[in-house]
C-alpha cells in the first residue's frame, strides 16, 4: 500500500485511479484468457467437428461418440473461463 | 434397476407343419427376439438350411408396397398418424382387397391428371421462354418465314451491326441481351451474316406458331394459370382423400406389414427336412407364459428348451429395466450407446444427476418456468416416442432449474426480493442490475470448490462402478488387474487431493495443513498423499503401462466440472446485461422523465428485454443440457461404461390401428 501511495504521488495519479487501472488490467487479462482459449477450442473442434459430421453421415449410430469427441476440447475454454472468473473475483 | 432386464436363451423345435401356428403365437406374444440363423458348413450342421417364406408372402409384400406408395403420394408416415379407433382384423381382411384397389386406381388417376397438368405447365413455360425475345418486335410469327428472295436472321447480338446492303432491321435493347431480326435480299445473305458475326451474333430459331408474339405470350400465361389452378384443385382433392382414407391405409399397412413379418419369419429360422429350429431371447419372467402358449397352440407337439447363456459368444439383446420416472433418460443413453447385458445400466444415475447438473447450471426460476411451459407446450408437435422422452427430460430438468433458482435466488437474472440465496450467490454485482442495493455479490471461490467437489464425487462413483463392472465382466488374472487399476485411478486422485489439502487451506475443503510436519512443507498428509499417488500409479501401470500418460486427465476431468459454475455464471451475466440495457438504460430513465417520445424508447427497451431473454433461454438449454450430458458422457462414462449392447427387438408388433 505504501509503495502504491509513493507511486501515486510520483506520477500524479490518485489511489482510485490506480485501483481502477489495476481492475482494468485484471479485466483485460480475463478477456484474453477467455478469448484465446475460445480460439483454441474453436481450432480444435474445427477438425473434429467436420470429421464427426462425416462419420455421422455414414453411420447414424456414431452420433453419441461423435458428439463426445467434438465436445472434448471444450474443456479448454472452460479453463479459460475459470481463470477469467478467478482473476475478476478472487 | 441398475441391470438390464434378465433374458433367457430359448430354443424352439417342432415339426414343420407346426411352424405356422408357432409363428402366429410368437408374433402375438411379442416377446421373442429372434436370433437369426446363419447357414454354416461346420460339422453338425449338415442338412440344416434357412427356411423359405410362408405362402402369401409376396402377395402381402406387393400390397404393402402399393399402400406405402399411396401414403407417399399423400405425404404421410405411419408414425405421424394418430389412431382414432382400432379396426378388427377380420373386418379389415374382408374389405382390404376391394377398397384398396379402388383407392389405388383413384389415386393413380388423380396422379396421372396431376402429372399431365404439370407437364403441360412445363411445356408452356418452355414456349414462353422461346417467345420472349420476339415479343419486343411487332411482327406476327408467320412473317419470319415463307420468302423466296429474302433471307431472315434472328438472334441475340451485342451491338447494332453495320449492314452495307439494303435491309430491314428490328433491334431491341434488353437487360438480358439485345435482340435483332434482319430481313435482307437472299443474294446478300453472306455479307449480312459476316457483319452480324462481327457483332457477336448468336442465332435464335423462330418459334412455331402464328400471330403476334405478345398475344401468344398472354395466351400461354393464361393457360399456365388455368393448369396451376387445376393442380391446386387436384391437390385439394388429394388432401380430402387423405383425411378420409388415412386411417384405413394406416390399418392396412399395419396388417400387411404384420403379414409380411410373419410370412418371412422362416427366413430367420433353421429348417431341416422335417423340422424347424428357432433360437432367440425372451425376458426370463415371460418364458413360462410363452412356452405354455406355444404348447397350447401346437397341442403339445413342440419342444421349448432354455439354453444356458454363454457370455463369451452370445450377444444377449438388452432391454432397459427401469422405473417409469427413469425411462425418459433412456433416449440419452441410447444416443451414447445401449449398455451391454453384463454391464451396469447407468440410466438411473444419469436421470437423477442430469437434472441436478442442469439446475446447478441454469438455476433460475424464470427460465425454469419458461422451459417447463415449453416442455408441455411442445408435446403436441413431437409425436414420436423419442421426442416425448426428450420433452420429459426437459420437464425434469426445468423443475430442477426452478428448485435451484430458488436456492440461488434468481429470477431472469434478478435477485428474488426478500429471498437470500441458500446456495452460494451467483449475482455478479453487489447490487441488483438496475442500481438498487440488495444483491448479494458472487461467491466465486465457494462455487468453484462446490463444483470441484461434485466432480470428485461423481468421478469416484464412476470409478467404483468401473471396479464392479470389471469384476463382473472380466475373467482370470486380467480381472484382478483391471479392478486394481480402477482403484489405482481413485488412489491417485485422492492422493493428489490430500497432498493439496496438506499444503494449502481451501474453503469448503478439509484443512490438513495443521498435521505434524515431516520435511519442510511436507507434513503427514503430504506423505499419505504421495504414498497413495505412487501406489495408484503402480496399479495403473500393472494393468497397462501406456495408461500412465493419461494420469494428467485426472486433474483435467475434475476441473472440467468447473463448467457447472462457469457456464452458469455466463448465463447469469447475459441475463444481467440484458436487464441492465433494457431496464437500466432504456426504460427507467424514460419513466423518470416521461414524454411521448419516451414511449417508443420504452417499447424498444421491452423488445430488447424479450429478445435478450429469449436468446439466453436458448443458450440456457444448450449450455445446461449439452454440458450436463457431456459431463456424463466424457467424464463419468469413460470411467466404467462401454455400451454397445444389442437392442432387444421382439418379434411382433404393438397394434395401434388394428385389433384381433
Amino acid at each position: 500500500m505504501a509503495a502504491e501511495m509513493v507511486a501515486a504521488v510520483d506520477v500524479g495519479m490518485s489511489l482510485e485511479a490506480i485501483k481502477a487501472s489495476q481492475m482494468g488490467m485484471k479485466a483485460l487479462g480475463a478477456g484474453v484468457a477467455v478469448g484465446l482459449t475460445g480460439i483454441g477450442t474453436g481450432v480444435a473442434e474445427m477438425g473434429i467437428g467436420s470429421a464427426a459430421v462425416g462419420a455421422v453421415a455414414e453411420n447414424k449410430d456414431m452420433f453419441g461418440l461423435a458428439l463426445l469427441f467434438t465436445v472434448i476440447p471444450e474443456t479448454i475454454v472452460i479453463f479459460g473461463l475459470v481463470v477469467g472468473l478467478l482473476l475478476l473475483f478472487l | 434397476m441398475l441391470k438390464p432386464r434378465q433374458m433367457s436363451h430359448l430354443f424352439i423345435t417342432g415339426s414343420k407343419n407346426q411352424m405356422e401356428p408357432v409363428i402366429q403365437e410368437l408374433y402375438r406374444q411379442n416377446v421373442f427376439h429372434i436370433e437369426e440363423f446363419v447357414e454354416q458348413t461346420m460339422e453338425g450342421y449338415e442338412g440344416v438350411k434357412i427356411g423359405t417364406p410362408l405362402p402369401g408372402a409376396s402377395e402381402a409384400a406387393s400390397k404393402l408396397i402399393r399402400i406405402r406408395s399411396i401414403e407417399n403420394t399423400f405425404g404421410v408416415k405411419l408414425e405421424d398418424v394418430v389412431p382414432q379407433k382400432r379396426v378388427p382384423v377380420q373386418q379389415l381382411r374382408e374389405t382390404i382387397d376391394t377398397k384398396l384397389s379402388a383407392i389405388v386406381s383413384e389415386v393413380e388417376q388423380i396422379q396421372a391428371k396431376k402429372s399431365k397438368c404439370e407437364a403441360a405447365v412445363k411445356d408452356l413455360e418452355q414456349k414462353i421462354n422461346e417467345l420472349k425475345p420476339f415479343a419486343a418486335i411487332p411482327l406476327p410469327l408467320e412473317m419470319y418465314s415463307g420468302y423466296q428472295n429474302i433471307a431472315v436472321f434472328t438472334g441475340r447480338i451485342s451491338k447494332s451491326p453495320d449492314l452495307i446492303v439494303p435491309n430491314e432491321t428490328y433491334f431491341s435493347h434488353a437487360k438480358e441481351g439485345n435482340f435483332i431480326a434482319v430481313f435482307a435480299p437472299a443474294e446478300h445473305s453472306g455479307k449480312v451474316q459476316l457483319s452480324l458475326l462481327q457483332a457477336n451474333f448468336v442465332a435464335v430459331p423462330v418459334p412455331k406458331g402464328e400471330g403476334l408474339p405478345q398475344d401468344l405470350l398472354n395466351l400461354y400465361t393464361e393457360q399456365i394459370a388455368a393448369h396451376k389452378k387445376e393442380v391446386a384443385l387436384i391437390q385439394e382433392h388429394l388432401e380430402a382423400m387423405k383425411k378420409e382414407q388415412i386411417e384405413f391405409l394406416a390399418a392396412c399397412e399395419e396388417l400387411m406389414s404384420a403379414d409380411v413379418d410373419k410370412a418371412e419369419a422362416p427366413l430367420r429360422f433353421a429348417l431341416t427336412n422335417e423340422a424347424f429350429l428357432a433360437e432367440g431371447w425372451v425376458p426370463t419372467d415371460r418364458v413360462d407364459v410363452l412356452s405354455d402358449a406355444l404348447v397350447k397352440v401346437t397341442g403339445g407337439k413342440i419342444l421349448v428348451t432354455v439354453l444356458p447363456i454363454d457370455f463369451e459368444h452370445d450377444s444377449v439383446p438388452v432391454e432397459y429395466n427401469n422405473p417409469s420416472f427413469v425411462k425418459p433418460m433412456q433416449v440419452l443413453i441410447d444416443v451414447f450407446n445401449r449398455p451391454r447385458y453384463t454391464e451396469i445400466d447407468p440410466t438411473l444415475m444419469v436421470s437423477i444427476v442430469f437434472p441436478i447438473f442442469f439446475g446447478l447450471i441454469l438455476g433460475d426460476v424464470g427460465y425454469g418456468f419458461i422451459l417447463l411451459a415449453m416442455a408441455f407446450g411442445l408435446r403436441k408437435f413431437f409425436k414420436g416416442e423419442e421426442g416425448q422422452q426428450l420433452l420429459a427430460v426437459l420437464r425434469n430438468a426445468s423443475i430442477s432449474s426452478i428448485f435451484f433458482g430458488l436456492l440461488y435466488s434468481e429470477f431472469l437474472g434478478f435477485a428474488i426480493p426478500g429471498l437470500k440465496p441458500v446456495l452460494f450467490s451467483r449475482h455478479l454485482m453487489a447490487e441488483t442490475a438496475h442500481g438498487e442495493a440488495g444483491g448479494h455479490g458472487p461467491m466465486i471461490p465457494e462455487l468453484m470448490v462446490m463444483s470441484i467437489w461434485i466432480g470428485i464425487l461423481h468421478i469416484t462413483l464412476g470409478r467404483i462402478l468401473g471396479m464392479i463392472n470389471h469384476a463382473r465382466q472380466d475373467h482370470g488374472e486380467h480381472r484382478i488387474k483391471a479392478v486394481l487399476a480402477n482403484f489405482g485411478w481413485l488412489a491417485v486422485m485422492w492422493g493428489i487431493l490430500i497432498a493439496i489439502w496438506s499444503i494449502a487451506a481451501l474453503p469448503l475443503m478439509p484443512n490438513l495443513t495443521g498435521l505434524p510436519a515431516v520435511v519442510s512443507i511436507v507434513n503427514l498428509g503430504g506423505v499419505v498423499g504421495a504414498v497413495l499417488i505412487v501406489l495408484g500409479v503402480l496399479f495403473i501401470a500393472r494393468d497397462s503401462v501406456l495408461e500412465v500418460v493419461e494420469i494428467p486427465t485426472i486433474i483435467s476431468h475434475v476441473l472440467s466440472y468447473a463448467r457447472i459454475v462457469a457456464v452458469g455464471l455466463s448465463s447469469v451475466a447475459i441475463a444481467m446485461v440484458v436487464n441492465f440495457i433494457a431496464i437500466g438504460m432504456f426504460i427507467e430513465p424514460q419513466l423518470k422523465n416521461f414524454s411521448i417520445f419516451g414511449i417508443f424508447i420504452i417499447i424498444a427497451g421491452l423488445v430488447i428485454f424479450l429478445l435478450g431473454h429469449a436468446l439466453n433461454t436458448a443458450l440456457g438449454i444448450l449450455g445446461g443440457g449439452l454440458h450436463s450430458i457431456r459431463l456424463h458422457y466424457v467424464e463419468f462414462f469413460t470411467k466404467f461404461y462401454k455400451g454397445g449392447g444389442k437392442k432387444y427387438m421382439p418379434f411382433g408388433m404393438k397394434q395401434r390401428f388394428t385389433e384381433n
